[in-house]
C-alpha cells in the first residue's frame, strides 16, 4: 500500500548484514573534519578546566569546601549523565527492544568517561566536611547529618571514592563485553597498533556458541549489577555532597530526583548524538525514526515523573510549614536561586513535555534530539542549584539554616572549571568513537535476523521476532 | 436514486481484499463499500480507504475545559472562606494544583470518550444491514450501492469467494 | 514468548463467554456464599453505627486504623489494573492481551470498596452527605459556618478517585464495545436487547475498529497520569502532617504508588491463575503470561524495595530523638518487630526467591503463593505506616497508646475480600473478562520468521 508506505517513510532501517562491518570499520578509522575540529575543541576547554582547577586550588586551597561549589556541580552532572548512559543500552535489551539497537555501542561508550569522574572525584575528597564536629559547641550538633550513621572507617571520603570507582570498572567491563565480537572483527581488518590493541582485547573470542551464550548472560547479570549499583553511588553521591551539606535538609524522595535527572539527561543527550549520526554523520543507514520515536515516549515519561517528583517534595515541605521547610524551599526554589529553579523547570519539564506530547513531533529526528538539549540544560542547572547550593550553605553542623543564604554565581575560575569538564567528558568520549565502532554490528546483524518487512492481505507492515 | 445495501460473508480476508479490489475495479466509489470484521485488522490491510478525523482536539479541548473549572472552582473556594490555616496564604497555590490538576485530566478524558463516540459514529441508532456470522470470523464487505447495481455487485462480491451474499429484504439478523 | 495456537474465532467465542452463555454450576453457590459473607459484615457495620465507633478497636490517639488500612490497601490494588493494562498497551507487548480487561475490571471493583471504608470510617456514613450538599451551591458545613480547612489534602481523596473511577468506568466501558457486540449476536430475548443496546449499533467497521483501537492507546497515556495522582494523594493524606513521626517523609508518593503497583499487579495475576483454573481457560491464560507478569514483578518488587530502604533511612537521617524513638519502636518492640519482619520478608524476600527461578514463575500454585504473599505484605505495610505513628503521636507517655482491633473491624475487613470477589465473579456472570477482540486480534497478527532451522513466533505490527 502506497499509504501505508509513506506513512512509515524512513521509520524503519533495514541495514544489510554483510556491509555492516566493512562500513562500521572504515567509519571508525576515518577521521573527518568535523571530527579533528570537534577534539581539538575539546582538548582547549579541558586545558581551560585545569588552569581554572589549578588558579581554585592556588586561591583558595581545599580546606574550606565552600569554593568548591561549581567544581562539585559539574562533577555530578558527569557523573550523573554519563553514569546512567550504558544504563539507557542495558535496559532496553533486558526488554528485547529491538529499536534500541543502534543506540547500545553509542550509550555503552560513556563508560569510559567513568575514568574522569573518579579522577574529578579525588580532590573533592579533601573538601567534604568531616562528620564529627571538630567543635561543637551547645547548639551544634556532634556529628552532621549523614547516611553514615556510626561512620564506618572511612565514611563518608573512601566509600565514596569506592563506590565511583567501582561504578568506572563495571561500566568498562560491560562496554568490553559488548563490544568484544566488534573488536574481534575489527581485529581481521585493521593492522598496526590497532590490530595489536583489538587482538589484546578481544583475541579470544571466535564466536562459538558458548561465547555468545556467556557473553548473553555476562551483560545481564553485569547490566543488574549496573543498575543497583549506579542507584547506591546515586544515593551516596547526591546525599553526601548535596543534602547532607545543607542544615536541616532532610528529603528522602532527593536521591530518587537525582537519579531520575540523570536517566532523563543520559537519554537526551544518546538522542543528541544518535541525532548528529544521523544527520552528518552518513549513519541514516542504521538509525530509523523508529529508534527516536520509541525513546522519545520514555523521554517524555521521564520528564512528568521528574516534575511529579519535585512537587512532591515541593508540596510536603509547604504543607510541613517548618520554618526549616521554609527557609529550604526559599533557598533552592524561590529566592535564592528562584530563577535557576525557574529555568531547571522550564528545561526539564515544560519545553521537553510540550514538544514531546506531539505525535508528530516525536515521529522525527530533531523533535526528540531538541528535547534532550533541553532536558541536559535541565539537568546542568538542576546540578548547579543543588550543589553550588550545598556547598555555600553556611556551617554544616548546624540543626537549621540560620535565614536564607544568598545565592552564589560563578567567577571566572568556576567557569573555568564547568566547561573544562564538560570538554574533558567530550575528548574521552569522542576519541572513544574512533576506538569502537559507534554501532554494535552484532546487535545490528541480530536484529537483521528478527525483523523485516512483509505483506499481510492488501498492506506492508513490519514483522518483529522475539527470541526467547 | 433509492441506494440499497448488500452484504458479502467471506471466510477468508485475502477473498475479502479481492472482492474490494474487484468492487474498485467496477467503478464502485471507496466510500461506498465498508469491511466489517470481528477484530482490529491492522489499518489498509484490506486496501480500505484511509479515515480521517480529529479525535486529538478533544483531549486539549477537555483539558482546557477541565483547567479552566479547576482553577475557578480552587480559588473561589479559598476566597469564600477566607480563614487562615496554618498560616498559609488565602489563595494558595499548591492545594489548588491537585484539585486543578484531577479536575483537568477528568474532563480531558471524559472530552476523549465523547470524541471516541463521536468519530466512531456511536451510539448508531439506524439499524444497518448486518449478519451473526461477523462476530463468528466472517469478514463481511458491506456495500451500498444504486438499486438496479445490485445484481452485479451480488456477482462481483460472490465471485471473488463470497460464501454468502444478504440482502435487506432477506430475513438476516441485524444490529 | 508467544506459544499458543491460534484458534477459530467461533472457539475463542464459545471458551470465552462460556461463563456468561453455560455458567458452571458452582457459579451461584459460591456468590451466594460471599453475598452472606458481605451481609454479615452490613451487620456488623450496622452494629457499629448503632452503637458508635466504640465498638471498634480505634482509641485516642490511633484513630485512624483497619478501616482506613483497608481502604489504603483497595485503592492500591486498583492500581494494578489500569497501570497494567495502560502500559502494556502503550509498550505493545504481546502478552497484555488476555491480562487487560482482568485487571481494569479488578480496578474498578476495588476502587469502590475502597471508597465504602471511608465511609464506614466516619461512623456516621449519612453524614457525609453533607459535604456535598448544596444549598444551593454552598456545602452544608459552609452554610452553617463550620468553616472546614478547604486546603486541607483530605479534600483532595475524593476528587482524585472519583477522577479515577470515572475514567475507569469509561475505559472499560469503551473496550466493551466490540465484546457486547458478540454478545448481542449469540443471546435472544431480553439479554439480547441489553446486549444490543449496550453494544450502540457496534457493527466492526474499519472506522469503529480504528478509533476503538486509538481509544485504548489515548485513554490508556490519559489514565496513566490520573492513576500515579491518586495513590499520591492518598499518601498525602498523611504525609502533609507534621505532627505524626514517621509521616512527614517527602518519598511517600513514589513509594506509595509503587507499592500500589506492587501489590496490584501481584493481584492480577493471582486473579488471571483463578479464572484460568476456575473456567479453564488454558488457551488463553499460559504459562507465558504468568511468566511475563512474574517478571515485572521482580522490576517493580526491586523498585518497592529501594524506595522501602529510602524511606527508612531518611527517618533515621535527620537523627531527631523522637523520629528515632519511633523508629526503633517500629522496630525492635514486640509485636511490631514481629510484624514489621513479617511484612518486608513476605513483600520481597519471599516472592523474589520464588520469581527468580523460571519453573517456580511457570508453576500456578507457587505463583499463587507468591501473589498472595505480597498483598499480606503490602497490607502491612500501610498498616505498619498508620498506627505505630499514631500510637505514639503525642509527646507524653499518658497520652500513648495502642491498637487491637475488634470483631466489627475484623469482619469488615474479611467482608471486603469477598466483596470484591463476589463483585468479579458477578461481572463474569454477564460480561467477558479476558476481551476476545484482543485475543483475536493477536491470532490474526501472529506470524512466523524462519532462521535457519529454527521457527521463530513473530507478530505482524503496525508501528
Amino acid at each position: 500500500m502506497a499509504a501505508n508506505q509513506a506513512h512509515n517513510a524512513g521509520m524503519w532501517v533495514f541495514p544489510r548484514a554483510e556491509e555492516v562491518s566493512g562500513d562500521m570499520a572504515a567509519k571508525s578509522r576515518a577521521m573527518p573534519r568535523p571530527m579533528v575540529a570537534a577534539i581539538t575543541v575539546s582538548a582547549i576547554l579541558l586545558v581551560l578546566g585545569i588552569i581554572g582547577f589549578v588558579a581554585r586550588a592556588v586561591d583558595d586551597g581545599f580546606t574550606d569546601h565552600a569554593p568548591w561549589g561549581y567544581y562539585a556541580a559539574i562533577f555530578s552532572f558527569l557523573l550523573m549523565v554519563t553514569g546512567a548512559a550504558p544504563l539507557v543500552a542495558l535496559v532496553f535489551r533486558f526488554t528485547k527492544s529491538h529499536w534500541r539497537r543502534p543506540l547500545s555501542r553509542v550509550s555503552e561508550l560513556f563508560a569510559l568517561v567513568g575514568i574522569l569522574n573518579l579522577l574529578m572525584f579525588i580532590p573533592l575528597m579533601f573538601v567534604l566536611p568531616a562528620i564529627n564536629n571538630p567543635g561543637a559547641g551547645e547548639e551544634a550538633m556532634e556529628l552532621r547529618r549523614t547516611i553514615w550513621f556510626e561512620v564506618p572507617i572511612g565514611a563518608p571520603h573512601w566509600w565514596d571514592a569506592l563506590g565511583v570507582g567501582f561504578l568506572a570498572v563495571l561500566g568498562l567491563a560491560i562496554l568490553w563485553l559488548a563490544s568484544v565480537p566488534d573488536l574481534a572483527e575489527a581485529r581481521l581488518t585493521s593492522g598496526g597498533m590497532r590490530r595489536k590493541f583489538y587482538s589484546l582485547m578481544a583475541g579470544h573470542w571466535f564466536g562459538t556458541k558458548r561465547q555468545w551464550e556467556m557473553q548473553k548472560a555476562g551483560l545481564a547479570v553485569l547490566g543488574a549489577f549496573y543498575f543497583m549499583f549506579l542507584i547506591w553511588v546515586h544515593f551516596i553521591i547526591s546525599t553526601d555532597y548535596g543534602q547532607s551539606l545543607i542544615p536541616g535538609w532532610k528529603d528522602s524522595i532527593f536521591p530518587v530526583l537525582y537519579s531520575l535527572t540523570g536517566l532523563q539527561a543520559s537519554l537526551g543527550l544518546i538522542l543528541i548524538i544518535m541525532f548528529i549520526m544521523r544527520r552528518w554523520g552518513g549513519y541514516q543507514e542504521y538509525i530509523g525514526i523508529s529508534l527516536f520515536w520509541s525513546a522519545s515516549k520514555i523521554l517524555l515519561g521521564l520528564s512528568m515523573l521528574w516534575v511529579y517528583h519535585v512537587f512532591s517534595f515541593m508540596i510536603t515541605y509547604w504543607y510541613g510549614r517548618l520554618e526549616v521547610e521554609q527557609d529550604i524551599l526559599k533557598y533552592l526554589f524561590t529566592q535564592s536561586y528562584g530563577g535557576m529553579f525557574a529555568a531547571n523547570f522550564f528545561f526539564s519539564f515544560v519545553m521537553p513535555f510540550f514538544l514531546l506530547l506531539w505525535n508528530p513531533v516525536r515521529k522525527t529526528a530533531w523533535g526528540p534530539a531538541l528535547a534532550g538539549v533541553a532536558v541536559l540544560i535541565g539537568a546542568l542547572l538542576f546540578n548547579l542549584r543543588i550543589f553550588v547550593g550545598a556547598f555555600n550553605a553556611g556551617d554544616v553542623y548546624q540543626h537549621a539554616l540560620n535565614g536564607v543564604p544568598p545565592a552564589v554565581w560563578p567567577d571566572i575560575w568556576d567557569i573555568f572549571m564547568v566547561v573544562g569538564g564538560l570538554g574533558a567528558a567530550a575528548l574521552i568520549y569522542l576519541t572513544g568513537t574512533r576506538i569502537f565502532p559507534l554501532i554494535s554490528v552484532w546487535e545490528i546483524k541480530e536484529g537483521a535476523m528478527y525483523q523485516r518487512m512483509g505483506t499481510f492481505i492488501r498492506g506492508e507492515y513490519l514483522i518483529l521476532a522475539k527470541p526467547e | 436514486m433509492a441506494r440499497r445495501p448488500i452484504l458479502g460473508l467471506f471466510q477468508d480476508a485475502n477473498y475479502a481484499a479481492e472482492a474490494g479490489d474487484a468492487l474498485k475495479r467496477a467503478g464502485v466509489d471507496q466510500g461506498d463499500f465498508d469491511f466489517l470484521t470481528d477484530a482490529p485488522y491492522p489499518e489498509g490491510a484490506f486496501g480500505e480507504r484511509h479515515e480521517r478525523h480529529r479525535l486529538y482536539v478533544f483531549p486539549f479541548l477537555g483539558a482546557l475545559v477541565g483547567l479552566t473549572v479547576g482553577i475557578m472552582l480552587t480559588s473561589m473556594t479559598q476566597m469564600a472562606y477566607p480563614l487562615v490555616q496554618g498560616g498559609k496564604p488565602i489563595l494558595s497555590l499548591p492545594p489548588m494544583a491537585v484539585i486543578t490538576y484531577e479536575s483537568t485530566m477528568l474532563s480531558a478524558i471524559i472530552f476523549t470518550i465523547i470524541g471516541i463516540m463521536f468519530e466512531s459514529r456511536l451510539p448508531k441508532l439506524k439499524k444497518g444491514l448486518y449478519d451473526t456470522r461477523i462476530t463468528e470470523g466472517y469478514i463481511g464487505v458491506l456495500v451500498n450501492t444504486e438499486e438496479e447495481k445490485l445484481s452485479e455487485v451480488s456477482a462481483i462480491l460472490s465471485q471473488a469467494g463470497a460464501v454468502d451474499v444478504v440482502r435487506e429484504n432477506q430475513d438476516t439478523a441485524r444490529a | 514468548m508467544q506459544e499458543g495456537t491460534v484458534l477459530p474465532a467461533q472457539q475463542v467465542n464459545r471458551d470465552l463467554l462460556r461463563s456468561i452463555l453455560d455458567p458452571p454450576g458452582w457459579f451461584w453457590p459460591v456468590v451466594a456464599l460471599l453475598g452472606l459473607i458481605v451481609l454479615v459484615a452490613f451487620g456488623a457495620a450496622g452494629y457499629m453505627i448503632n452503637r458508635g465507633l466504640g465498638v471498634t478497636g480505634m482509641n485516642r490517639p490511633v484513630m485512624w486504623a483497619f478501616f482506613l488500612t483497608n481502604f489504603v490497601f483497595w485503592i492500591g490494588i486498583s492500581h494494578a489494573g489500569v497501570m497494567l493494562s495502560a502500559i502494556l498497551r502503550l509498550s505493545k507487548a504481546e502478552w497484555r492481551r488476555p491480562a487487560t480487561r482482568a485487571a481494569e475490571v479488578l480496578t474498578v471493583f476495588s476502587l469502590m470498596t475502597a471508597v465504602l471504608m471511608p465511609l464506614i470510617h466516619t461512623g456516621r456514613p449519612w453524614r457525609t452527605i453533607y459535604w456535598i450538599y448544596t444549598a444551593p451551591f454552598v456545602p452544608y458545613d459552609f452554610a452553617r459556618g463550620i468553616w472546614p480547612n478547604v486546603r486541607s489534602p483530605l479534600v483532595w481523596d475524593p476528587s482524585a478517585i472519583f477522577t479515577y473511577l470515572t475514567s475507569s468506568v469509561l475505559f472499560v466501558m469503551v473496550a466493551l464495545l466490540p465484546d457486547m457486540a458478540v454478545l448481542r449476536d449469540r443471546t435472544t430475548g431480553i439479554p439480547h436487547r441489553i446486549y444490543g443496546m449496550l453494544a450502540m449499533g457496534w457493527e466492526g467497521n474499519s472506522r469503529q475498529w480504528k478509533f476503538q483501537i486509538i481509544a485504548g492507546i489515548l485513554l490508556s497515556a490519559l489514565i496513566l497520569p490520573v492513576f500515579v495522582s491518586v495513590h499520591s494523594i492518598v499518601s498525602w493524606d498523611f504525609s502533609m502532617t507534621v505532627s505524626v513521626k514517621s509521616w512527614h517523609s517527602t518519598i511517600f508518593a513514589p513509594y506509595f504508588v509503587i507499592g500500589a503497583v506492587h501489590s496490584g499487579v501481584s493481584a492480577v495475576a493471582f486473579v488471571l491463575i483463578l479464572l484460568r483454573q476456575v473456567y479453564g481457560w488454558q488457551n488463553y491464560i499460559r504459562h507465558e503470561h504468568i511468566d511475563g507478569l512474574a517478571r515485572l514483578l521482580m522490576f517493580v518488587a526491586t523498585a518497592w524495595f529501594y524506595f522501602f530502604f529510602m524511606e527508612v533511612i531518611f527517618g533515621f537521617y535527620g537523627r531527631e530523638a523522637d523520629e528515632i524513638a519511633l523508629r526503633s519502636f517500629q522496630f525492635t518492640e514486640s509485636p511490631w518487630n514481629i510484624w514489621m519482619m513479617i511484612f518486608v520478608g513476605s513483600t520481597y524476600f519471599l516472592p523474589m526467591a520464588i520469581w527468580l527461578v523460571r519453573p517456580a514463575r511457570r508453576n500456578l500454585w507457587i505463583m499463587s503463593i507468591a501473589c498472595i504473599s505480597v498483598n499480606i505484605g503490602m497490607w502491612l505495610e500501610r498498616f505498619l505506616i498508620i498506627i505505630p505513628g499514631l500510637a505514639r503521636k503525642q509527646m507524653f507517655t499518658f497520652d500513648w497508646g495502642t491498637f487491637r482491633p475488634s470483631p466489627v473491624e475484623i469482619i469488615i475487613i474479611f467482608a471486603t475480600f469477598a466483596l470484591v470477589t463476589m463483585l468479579m465473579l458477578l461481572f463474569s456472570r454477564v460480561l467477558p473478562l479476558i476481551p476476545l477482540y484482543d485475543i483475536k486480534e493477536g491470532d490474526i497478527l501472529k506470524t512466523e520468521i524462519q532462521i535457519g532451522r529454527r521457527t521463530v513466533p513473530a507478530t505482524f505490527r503496525e508501528d
